[in-house]
């Protein structure tokens, strides 16, 4: 063979080391990257920012918050490059406007300001407001803008306006459930109107006592009845009178009732403090309110209640299992063809499509399960299905499925961490083996099982397609969990995190102004995920060097 | 041994004890152990269960059959959708009733003719209802509607019949006794009418009349087919299309439109009289029968001059005798052929298949009719029998050629893949073409490995072999972060945030590709020039330093002069160019969206095995090679990377498995249109994000439902494949180093 030359820069190889090096760096800028957007996007949202007042060439004015700026280079005719800076303004009043965001050219502006008395309104209804207050009205009362009780009349009519409405929705409550069972016998009738018993003599007689049994419920129910009405309807009275009128930035007028207001305030007056304090209520009302507005607004509370629960139930189901099969395979079993055969189907869980396991849950869990249940104990509510459909039980049962492999892997690694002398030891004072395993092995094992129990959680937690089909639903009527008996709906349609995600982004009407309130939810489906993972590491890296020990 | 008694007998009775727990312990173990081997065969197992009836054929199946009063022929037949009535229309305009359980005659009606009157011809109008026109011989044409209404009783349902008599007409008021021969009577779903005969002076006449306006039309019609003779005609169900057979095996295509009736289109099979014609369900497919027993099925092709032309599309098995009647299905594109032999053949038309071949009688058949839910099959033989065949026929659309070979579809220019699961109309046809979901998914496979696999092999590379231990320290916790970030994140941000800025910063992206390696160049022959001795006295991990800058400036660079380039190359706008010179079009959420954010989710699972493979390489091999004297990259190069080959194999395959059952990413970042198409620059669908659009909507135990199933079971069974080969190859090298 020839002497081939190689020089000694390609031997020693720094440009090929340098270029896997820039494999790394661009992972990491990428992970970087994606958790800097979701953070400044997620914990953006709730800042109240200042509202801008612009003024454009052609006489048009604008007001509201600034969500983006950008900067671009376009060509003119002749070639010239020109710098172009735009912004993003978002600027509400969508019953006015139709349109919440426009983008602006600066170049169009002629005047720029933060005006003070400039307010925001969130609303129930048609998204924020953006506006200049006039004046706030209590029937014949009425107090300018310019008048010093101004802002402390504001608040205080508010707050009687909400208290007003939720004294309302007690109300309507309260009469729901006094009219309940009349509804119930009025259902029956329909239904008996539409069934073949209505002809015969029999089902005649049985309408005449669903409808004397309506007349004995009117009667008795009359009293409570008008009482309820009659303070509704002064509740109602009051709030159709209390109202704020207020001026857009192009001169419209119009008359919010300040019930409908959710909060309202003055962003270009407040201080950083304020501001802070305003976020933090707008964060926690985030958690823990329910949805508005086809759940583009207010919070995910429900979500979140749906994710823990599910998560729980998966762990019920999955974590008996998981460990149990861990420790047949490192105590019980011995190495062989059906070893081989459980590894081969742990690795197989772990990597079939999560899609394929919400086809089997549907096929398995409600079709089959769930329809012979129906069959058996609710027959009488067929053909309408009450586990025979999608629910949190089948939903966490599929996920426990598909979280198996994790728990019974790291459970494994915590089994085998334990030595083996403590092991022979046990064995050797005379213990049985399940003595020593309960004894000795889940003690010892127990944060591998955590570690596994946790990864299986996060998993659980971000798992959406088998979710899918197996009972998550945009809008749950109902917590799975609630105060009538039995308490915990295992039936139940749910709400889940990364469900909402998927539901508010691509399938909601008005995407765009949904956006901010999917950053947050993904930011706060990711810190969930990357805490309980950060735990999980830390713990399993506890273990091994547990492990390391025992071995030498 | 004897027990003796209290202290012994307790111990005794304590092991016992304890004895029996280790042992319920130990089955209970064991059972959980096998319960993970039967969770997965369970899982294959359903997944078959589900998909299998698609296999199955179809069957049918002699239920009853008995003789009718011998008196009068018979005209037409029919049955209500339970099946329990059947109705026989005699020439003798007598419309009789049986109940099919007790064979009772429950019913009879008359319709109203003159003393002497004979039927002579029948047709029924309707797939849905059971309306019908007959023409006598005193040239008089009586349309009427069956109706089967149910009543509900303390024994159950009753069906009961009920007919009406709904327009009477004289076929040519100027001649009084003309025979109405042949007739076709359509009434379509607007509600207007049509009747076409031809009388025994072989005249054709169509009627139309519109019940909205209460107008009606009387045209007559060309007949350009010369010497032959009429022998067979038809009408689609809409009331559009009239076809007529000749005995030169010639078929006029025509359509009604307008109050006009015009030649569009002729054409012949064979040289045989056409004996029978019939449009199917959805109005496009028109099925010739000839004397010679031959079946086809011809539609309007859109040709390249711009017209339709009639094309046979498929073939079936031939009859052995002239075929004598076709009767299509009210549900599907399955129609019946009967010869006068009284064979019968149930096809289907878009599989070109011939399903079933029975013969419900041993001579001529009268008449026959398929149930209102094509479950069943009624026929009345020459000598008055009537048989009931109850059919079963789930799923006649699906064969193996529908799931994976190009398909003839009505209304398209050619055979295509084609998956359109649902559509508007009760005639709409299900495409289930697994092709363009198969094809989706290995597309976006690709473009996620193409992006994954050398950034996660590098980065590999780079932590097990040259990072210095903090830096590896720092790096696995974060990328088995970034593994466990839920795919509905990464596929939100892939949709609704990279889609859009993707295609705003389409010129720099493109640019980047080429600007990172030109950049990190230009550094590597800096750095070249640098003295060896100072290049030797920076410490490891160094690469860092030298790579961030690189990465940050190519980035920093190629948004810089994308504008200027775009200007200048481009024309201003890459999208247009990329529509005008290369005929693609640009969807915001294409290929390269999802390449990246799969991509984005498939790099820490091939980086962790890929690292643990090269980490576990024995450190024996790679001292043995420093000792030699090589460099720290020949010692990667030449021993560490051949000898973890197989489980950086391994890992790869792990990574192609993720991706090809990812559903979520695909689901949000792509258009999910299933066409094929190899362009970077629009989106597919998946069989896992088509399994999870469409399997909430798919009725239960319907043919779609079964497809999703069987499209889960094709994943499982390749990614079964992929994981058990690459769990093999884990294993051998596991085996392979342990002797080091």
């Amino acid at each position: 063979m020839k002497d081939r030359r190689i020089s000694y820069f390609r031997q020693k190889g720094d440009a090929y080391i340098m270029g896997t090096s820039l494999g790394l760096v661009l992972s990491l800028l990428m992970v970087a990257f994606i958790l800097g957007v979701i953070l400044v996007k997620g914990l953006g949202f709730f800042w109240p920012s200042d509202l801008l007042y612009l003024q454009l060439k052609d006489g048009k004015h604008y007001l509201g918050e600034v969500t983006d700026r950008e900067e671009s280079v376009r060509f003119s005719e002749s070639g010239e490059p020109l710098h172009i800076q735009e912004v993003q303004l978002k600027i509400g009043n969508r019953d006015l406007y139709g349109l919440d965001f426009v983008w602006i050219d600066l170049s169009d502006v002629v005047e720029q300001t933060y005006p003070a008395h400039a307010i925001t309104i969130e609303r129930l209804e048609y998204g924020n407001f953006y506006g200049f207050p006039q004046k706030v009205r209590w029937g014949e009362r009425q107090w300018e803008v310019h008048h010093p009780d101004f802002p402390q009349q504001l608040r205080r009519l508010h707050h009687q306006a909400v208290a007003n409405r939720k004294q309302i929705a007690r109300l309507e409550k309260q009469l729901n459930r006094l009219l309940e069972p009349l509804s119930h016998v009025e259902r029956a009738i329909s239904l008996l109107e539409i069934s073949p018993e209505a002809q015969t003599p029999e089902g005649r007689r049985k309408m005449q006592q669903l409808e004397e049994q309506i007349r004995q419920l009117e009667t008795a129910i009359r009293e409570p009845y008008t009482r309820l009405t009659r303070q509704l309807e002064s509740r109602y009275q009051e709030n159709r009178q209390l109202v704020l009128s207020l001026i857009t930035a192009d001169k419209q007028v119009k008359e919010i009732p300040l019930e409908k207001i959710v909060r309202c305030y003055f962003p270009n007056q407040m201080g950083f403090f304020q501001k802070a304090s305003l976020y933090a209520s707008k964060l926690w009302e985030f958690v823990s309110a329910d949805p508005r507005e086809s759940n583009t607004e207010g919070g995910i509370f429900p979500a979140i209640f749906g994710t823990v629960l599910m998560v729980l139930i998966m762990s019920i189901a999955v974590v008996p299992f998981g460990v149990l099969a861990a420790i047949y395979l490192c105590e019980y079993a011995r190495p062989g063809p059906v070893v081989r055969l459980i590894r081969l189907s742990i690795n197989n869980l772990a990597g079939v499509p999560s899609i394929v396991f919400g086809i089997f849950g549907l096929s398995f869990f409600i079709y089959m399960i769930g329809g012979s249940i129906d069959q058996l104990f609710f027959s009488s509510k067929l053909p309408e299905p009450t586990f025979g459909t999608g629910g949190i039980l089948w939903a966490s049962l599929t996920l426990a499925l598909l979280t198996l492999p994790v728990v019974v892997v790291a459970t494994e690694e915590g089994i085998l961490a334990v030595p083996q002398a403590n092991k022979e030891a046990a064995l050797a004072l005379g213990a049985t083996r399940w003595q020593m395993i309960r004894k000795i092995i889940l003690p010892n094992a127990m944060p591998g099982i955590l570690t596994g129990l946790i990864l299986a959680i996060s998993r659980g937690a971000g798992e959406v397609a088998p979710l899918m089909i197996t009972g998550v639903v945009k809008l749950a009527p109902s917590l799975p969990l609630d105060t009538t008996f039995p308490f915990l709906h295992l039936d139940r349609k749910f709400m889940h995190l990364g469900f909402h995600i998927y539901d508010v982004g691509f399938q909601s009407p008005n995407v765009e102004a949904a956006k901010p309130m999917v950053y947050t939810t993904a930011l706060l489906l990711i810190l969930l995920v990357v805490v309980l993972n950060l735990i999980a590491i830390r713990m399993r890296n506890h273990l091994r060097k547990k492990y390391k020990m025992a071995a030498f | 041994m004897k027990p003796k008694r209290s202290l012994s007998t307790d111990i005794s009775s304590f092991r016992l004890r304890t004895y029996r727990r280790d042992r319920r312990a130990r089955w209970i173990i064991t059972l959980a152990g096998y319960g993970i081997i039967l969770s997965i065969v369970l899982i294959f197992v359903y997944l078959v269960k589900e998909s299998l009836p698609l296999s199955f054929g179809a069957s049918v199946q002699k239920w009853f059959g008995w003789g009718l009063p011998r008196d009068e022929n018979v005209l037409l037949t029919g049955v209500d959708s339970y099946q329990e009535v059947v109705y026989v229309l005699t020439a003798g305009g007598k419309i009789k009733f049986f109940r099919m359980r007790d064979k009772a005659l429950i019913q009879q009606d008359s319709l109203p003719l003159f003393p002497g009157e004979h039927l002579l011809s029948a047709s029924k109008g309707s797939l849905q209802q059971e309306w019908f026109a007959v023409g006598t011989d005193s040239g008089r044409i009586l349309t009427a509607l069956i109706r089967f209404i149910p009543h509900y009783t303390d024994t159950g349902r009753v069906i009961l019949p009920q007919t009406s008599l709904e327009e009477t007409f004289f076929a040519d008021p100027g001649q009084a006794a003309g025979h109405v021969e042949r007739l076709v009577f359509r009434r379509n779903e607007e509600g207007q009418r049509f009747w076409l005969w031809e009388t025994h002076t072989g005249e054709l006449f169509l009627r139309h009349s519109d019940t909205e306006f209460e107008e009606v039309y009387r045209v007559s019609i060309p007949r350009p087919w010369g010497e032959h003779t009429l022998t067979a005609l038809t009408m689609s169900y809409s009331g559009e299309h009239i076809a007529f057979g000749t005995s030169g095996g010639e078929v006029y295509w025509f359509r009604y439109a307008d109050g006009e009736v015009v030649l569009q289109d002729r054409f012949q099979e064979s040289e045989m009289p056409v004996s029978a014609l019939s449009y199917l369900i959805g109005d496009n497919a028109l099925v010739v029968g000839d004397t010679d027993g031959r079946v086809s099925v011809w539609f309007p092709v859109y040709g390249p001059s711009q017209i339709y032309k009639m094309q046979p599309i498929h073939r079936f098995r031939s009859h052995p005798a002239a075929v004598e009647q076709i009767y299509p299905s009210p549900r599907n594109r399955n129609f019946l052929t009967i010869d006068t032999r009284g064979n019968a053949h149930l096809n289907y038309s878009t599989t070109g298949r011939t399903q079933l071949e029975f013969q419900p009688a041993s001579n001529r058949i009268q008449a026959a009719a398929i149930a209102p839910k094509a479950n069943g099959i009624v026929v009345v033989d020459a000598q008055h029998r009537i048989g009931h065949f109850l059919l079963d026929n789930p799923h006649p659309e699906i064969t193996l050629k529908t799931l994976l070979g190009k398909v003839w579809y009505e209304g398209y220019p050619r055979p295509a893949f084609v998956w359109q699961s649902t559509g508007g109309s009760d005639a709409f046809e299900p495409k289930f073409s697994l092709v363009p979901l198969i094809f989706g998914t290995f597309k976006g496979t690709l473009y996620a490995m193409v992006f994954s696999v050398p950034l996660a092999l590098l980065a590999a590379i780079y932590v097990s072999q040259f990072a210095p231990y903090w830096l590896s320290r720092l790096v696995k916790p974060t990328v088995e972060i970034m593994a466990a970030l839920p795919s509905v994140v990464i596929g939100f941000l892939g949709g609704l945030y990279f889609a859009p800025l993707f295609e705003q910063h389409l010129t720099a992206i493109l640019i980047f590709l080429i600007m990172l390696p030109g950049v990190f160049l230009i550094f590597i022959l800096g750095w070249r020039q640098v003295p060896e001795s100072h290049r030797l006295r920076i410490p490891i991990g160094w690469e860092l330093w030298f790579t961030i800058p690189v990465a940050l400036l190519a980035i920093s660079l190629s948004l810089t002069l994308a504008p200027y380039i775009e200007q200048g190359f481009f024309g201003g706008d890459l999208k247009q160019w990329i529509y005008m010179t290369l005929g693609m079009t640009y969807d915001t959420r294409n290929s390269i969206v999802v390449g990246f954010a799969l991509g984005f989710a498939v790099i820490p699972i091939i980086f962790t095995v890929a690292e643990d493979a090269l980490s576990n390489v024995p450190d024996s091999l790679t001292s043995a090679s420093l000792a030699l004297g090589a460099s720290r990259w020949q010692t990667v190069r030449r021993v560490v990377l051949p000898a973890a080959a197989g489980g950086i194999f391994a890992a790869v395959m792990l990574g192609f498995g993720r991706a090809v059952g990812e559903t979520m990413i695909v689901l949000m970042a792509t258009g999910n249109t299933p066409i094929i198409d190899l362009s970077p620059f629009n989106g597919f669908r998946t069989m896992s994000a088509c399994i999870a659009v469409e399997i909430p909507e798919a009725p239960v135990g319907g043919t779609l439902y079964r497809v999703l199933f069987l499209t889960a079971l094709l994943l499982f069974t390749f990614t079964f494949i992929i994981n058990t080969l690459s769990s093999v190859v884990g294993e051998r090298l596991r085996k392979k180093y342990a002797r080091f």
